[in-house]
């Protein structure tokens, strides 16, 4: 042999895990890490505020957004299979409804954002309950739109057809990723419309 | 390893490598650009911005469709293993022969440690409790003291109720006391071994002066109360009777021979597969 | 030799016409993703940081050497303290210990390189230009009226100091913008080690025959996650605060300024681990090579820094035993405090029993390593002394507490870390440190370290708090601060005699070939300095040690593992 690639041996390689996903998990660590903080700030100042209005006056759940996001888990989960098993067409079908089931997500929570800013006046400094809410909210709805993001620059490869079988571990990566996003707004969906109100 | 089986012929001429390139550098100064506009003005941000997309983007076509590679020439020069410094031991009564060093060859077993503990805390509690007589305070106010340390009632109450029995402070005083005996006997167990010569004169007086020594010093900060009422030469006396009889029974225990360059399974006792050849680790060199 | 790892040195000995343009060789390393590269730029930064540190602790010591001394003014003295903590934690300690893990990990796993190598560029230029964004503060965060332009609220950056209105001026702002960015380019090294060593071994390197130097980065890799992090969100929490009127921190509004403190200090102390971990993993590696014998206990070795990793998550509050908490929760963090000191004391019992009957070589690595097993003994001994909460109402934020730190992290990182440069620099340039100065460096920085630290214990119980400016004569506290202050001036001798070292045995240093040390692990199997590829071929491994079984093949370690 004349020139060797950079990667170890296969037969010793498949028993390794691969790097895509451990460098996936210790990102979603990290992230994890910084959300913990945030509940904990929180949870430590419900009904700490000095004054109102008070979480009941103001929140309304958004059980529909709830909904699309945490089921956009399951498509993505069948959209990575389909991939892995080299079905393009299954994958881009339900990469879209993910991708769907996101944006659904996040304009839902702008309407909220807007009724709450524009029609009630509350705002990141109106009291604590304010700044902890928004920071929380926000801090998880940027993490969708990040996800959001990666996930329509792959829906578009994916249409012009260039996502094949072998890029299935990097969407896999992506799907991780969104998994932990998703499992995120479990907890701060109920600290804040459950426990907090 | 296979530098050593191989020859040069068989040896790859060329590696492949990761190629370099600036998008890194050029995304990682886009973003602290666009944080530091944040505090100067918002036109580093614009800048940022735009410098950041740049390496998102350069940085995406550097890997996609293939990650760009360049071929490292491979000028091969051999590892040759060689050992200037074979030998390992330095005493020559633990190592006879060969490159291993395996100290200490023989310990006391964890029964010897546990059994010096029992006699030693038997000995402190007489010593003490001597000490209760011959001061007129009588047996249980020693016993009192000790509970202080972790139960602080008695200081405060009366000289007489601290010269009398209580169940809870007696129950106290015995946890700690034969925790620590315990405790103290494995430390004993475990350390005089590494000590060949005069392990009495080591375990008996110099460890229990230099740990009176520190809780003299110390005594007075954490607990001034307590203070007050030590007797420090009685304190030593039985500091050194433990010492002295722990010793004494951890020595006479008899020795066995440590394992600690089997693996770990074998010295667990556990039945594994594929384990090497049971070498006995007690006879020296193999 | 590989072509171009050692640019200086051969361009020095070229001809002229033969040279390198120097601003080739700059872009050389610029755009490199070469793991050994960017380790030695880490460790490079990480130098100059630490002469910016120095000057900045010289400085402070001078204006303290004499009561009512008027060397700098008190809000100079201020900046200095913070600039000097934070400079020191963040861009000098955590980088030199990142560049010699990035260099060694792959090396000694048998890698060619990290799992991510861009990642591993970006990681370090994140990490740099945070530290240029610090000290930009200098020049760009001139605030209103004279409140400051280096930040001046020490590195805890206690809330209120920080709000709007006790902070003007952008000099906060520099502070808490240089910890995210450097913070993105830490995380970014923590995911990739972990995933590094995770998933780049050579064949028949399980997790039980890594050397101990890996095992314990994967241990400080795991750990960043979760000690970077939350001070990152902290800092959001802040910029909040600061930028969009937000009331975390804002104790007119309900806001609580010590869940600030708990956020901190979340990270802080989780932090002195991760700094402390690597500094164990250099000992694990040098005493076994200078002691000739295998690393004495390699399980429990490993039980401990894993068993630290875990407790150090739980003992943040004992920087707040002043605050308000329950006496319970004093109780629990205390137990912690003194808890961790169990597995710190196996590993030092363990070190010892490695050298214990073993033929010990005194070379410059085993001195310092000697050194440090002496002064991180005290340290940690006084570190229990803190843990009990009454002795910490006691001497808290007393210069008790600042000689203990600092005999943490000069008399033990530092200590180890000057071992390491000893130990690891052939394999790096290919040529020898010299002996005869790295001894004269030792020793001068052993008497500087102790001259300056030692009375600092003393200054401390005698009650001169940390961080004051000047002090009233007639306390029992000048004699102790000036030889403080002379200790510091023996300390920065010894380590201009280090840095000429460098520079003279990296440009003359007798030539080391590859192995000089005759030591056991995969990275001095390969040339020195290594070729961009490493390994020419992947080694195989069987045992942890797998030079000791290429030089011994007829009692490998193998049979023994």
């Amino acid at each position: 042999m004349s020139t060797v690639p950079a990667a170890i041996p296969s037969s010793w390689a498949t028993r390794l895990p691969r790097r895509g996903h451990i460098g996936m998990l210790s990102l979603v660590a990290a992230e994890s890490a910084i959300f913990s903080i945030f509940i904990v700030a929180y949870i430590y100042y419900i009904g700490k505020s000095l004054s109102g209005p008070t979480p009941r006056q103001i929140l309304v759940v958004p059980v529909f957004g709830t909904v699309c996001l945490l089921s956009s888990s399951l498509t993505i989960h069948l959209a990575v299979t389909g991939l892995r098993k080299g079905r393009a067409r299954v994958f881009k079908a339900f990469w879209a409804i993910t991708a769907a089931l996101g944006a659904i997500f996040l304009t839902g929570t702008a309407l909220d954002w807007r009724r709450m800013i524009y029609k009630l006046g509350f705002t990141i400094r109106t009291n604590l309950f304010g700044t902890t809410y928004y920071s929380l909210v926000g801090l998880h709805a940027f993490h969708v739109t990040v996800g959001f993001i990666m996930l329509a620059i792959v829906l578009i490869f994916a249409l012009a057809g260039k996502v094949r079988q072998e890029h299935a571990e990097k969407c896999e990566a992506l799907s991780i990723y969104w998994h932990f996003v998703d499992a995120v707004w479990v907890v701060v969906f109920t600290v804040v419309y459950i426990v907090g109100r | 390893m296979a530098e050593e089986t191989k020859r040069a012929e068989d040896l790859p001429r060329e590696v492949e490598m990761p190629s370099p390139t600036a998008w890194p550098i050029v995304l990682a100064a886009g973003i602290t650009l666009l944080v530091a506009g944040l505090a100067t003005t918002v036109w580093l941000t614009v800048l940022g911005a735009c410098l950041a997309a740049a390496g998102t983007v350069g940085w995406f076509r550097h890997l996609y469709p293939h990650e760009r590679l360049e071929t490292e020439r491979v000028e091969h020069e051999p590892f040759k293993p060689v050992t200037e410094r074979p030998e390992v031991a330095r005493r020559r009564e633990v190592i006879q022969e060969g490159h291993r060093a395996r100290v200490p060859v023989e310990i006391y077993p964890v029964s010897a440690g546990i059994k010096g503990g029992l006699a030693g805390s038997v000995a402190m509690a007489l010593l003490a409790m001597l000490y209760g007589v011959v001061s007129h305070h009588g047996i249980w106010y020693p016993i009192n003291l000790l509970a202080a340390v972790v139960y602080a009632r008695p200081l405060l109450v009366s000289s007489h109720q601290i010269s009398t029995f209580h169940i809870q402070l007696f129950l106290v005083a015995a946890a700690i006391h034969v925790l620590a005996s315990l405790l103290v006997g494995l430390l004993y167990g475990a350390v005089l071994p590494m000590f060949p010569r005069r392990p009495i004169l080591l375990g008996g007086f110099v460890a229990p002066i230099v740990w009176s020594g520190l809780l003299h010093s110390v005594l007075g900060i954490i607990n001034p109360l307590l203070n007050q009422r030590i007797s420090w030469g009685w304190f030593v006396a039985s500091q050194i009777g433990f010492g002295i009889v722990a010793g004494l029974v951890v020595a006479r225990q008899g020795r066995i021979h440590t394992r600690q360059y089997l693996p770990f399974a074998i010295r667990a006792g556990l039945e594994v597969s594929g384990r090497p050849q049971d070498k006995d680790p007690g006879e020296g060199q193999q | 030799m590989a072509p171009d790892s050692m640019p200086i040195a051969r361009a020095l000995s070229l001809p002229r016409s033969e040279r390198k343009p120097w601003l080739e060789v700059l872009h050389e390393w610029v755009i490199t993703v070469d793991h050994k590269k960017i380790g030695v730029m880490y460790v490079l930064y990480g130098l100059l940081f630490m002469v910016a540190g120095g000057i900045e602790a010289t400085l402070m010591r001078i204006q303290l050497a004499v009561p009512e001394a008027r060397f700098v003014s008190p809000q100079v003295f201020n900046r200095l303290f913070t600039m000097h903590g934070t400079t020191m934690i963040f861009f000098v300690a955590m980088p030199i210990l990142f560049g010699f893990a990035n260099y060694l990990v792959p090396l000694m796993i048998g890698a060619r390189d990290m799992a991510f190598p861009r990642l591993n560029a970006f990681s370090f230029w994140m990490t740099a230009f945070g530290g240029l964004l610090l000290y930009f503060s200098y020049v760009g965060g001139a605030g209103v009226y004279g409140a400051g332009s280096a930040p001046s609220f020490g590195w805890w950056a206690y809330a209120p100091l920080t709000s709007p209105a006790f902070a003007r001026g952008h000099s906060t702002d520099f502070w808490t913008l240089a910890l995210l960015v450097s913070g993105v380019g830490t995380v970014g090294f923590g995911v990739n080690t972990v995933a590094t060593i995770l998933c780049m071994r050579c064949p028949g390197m399980k997790l039980t025959k890594m050397p101990l130097l890996v095992w314990l980065n994967l241990v400080m890799g795991g750990m960043l996650f979760f000690t970077i992090s939350p001070l990152t969100a902290a800092q959001l929490m802040l910029m909040i605060d600061r930028y969009l009127g937000g009331h975390f921190f804002d104790t007119q509004a309900g806001g609580k300024a010590t869940l600030w403190m708990h956020f901190f200090w979340i990270f802080g102390h989780p932090e002195v681990y991760v700094l402390i971990i690597p500094a164990f993993a250099f000992l694990s590696e040098i005493v076994p090579v200078f002691s000739r014998k295998a690393i004495f206990g390699y399980p429990i070795m490993v039980a401990a820094t894993v068993g630290i990793g875990f407790i150090s998550f739980g003992v943040w509050a004992h920087h707040l035993y002043t605050i308000d908490m329950p006496s319970y929760g004093q109780a629990f963090f205390v137990g912690m405090s003194l808890a961790i000191a169990v597995p710190t004391g196996i590993k030092i019992f363990n070190w010892l029993a490695t050298m214990w009957g073993g033929k010990i070589w005194l070379a410059t690595p085993m001195l310092f390593c000697v050194g440090f097993l002496f002064q991180f003994l005290i340290a940690g001994l006084t570190g229990v002394i803190l843990a009990n909460a009454p002795f910490d109402w006691q001497l808290g934020n007393s210069y008790f507490v600042v000689a203990h730190f600092h005999y943490v992290i000069v008399g033990g990182i530092l200590f180890a870390l000057f071992g390491a440069f000893y130990y690891w620099f052939p394999k790096v340039t290919g040529r020898m440190m010299d002996e005869t100065l790295g001894k004269w460096h030792f020793w001068l920085f052993v008497i500087g370290f102790h001259l300056t630290f030692d009375p600092m214990h003393i200054a401390g119980i005698l009650g001169m708090p940390r961080r004051i400016w000047t002090y009233q004569p007639g306390h029992g506290w000048a004699i102790w601060n000036m030889i403080s202050t002379f200790g510091v001036f023996v300390q920065a001798t010894a380590i201009l005699i280090f840095v000429f070292n460098l520079i003279h045995s990296y440009l003359q240093g007798a030539q080391a070939g590859d192995d000089p040390w005759d030591a056991w692990t995969l990275e001095w199997s390969t040339s020195s300095p290594p070729p961009p590829y490493n390994f020419a071929v992947i080694p195989e491994v069987k045992s942890r040690r797998p030079l000791w079984d290429l030089k011994h093949p007829e009692d490998p370690d193998w049979q023994y593992e």
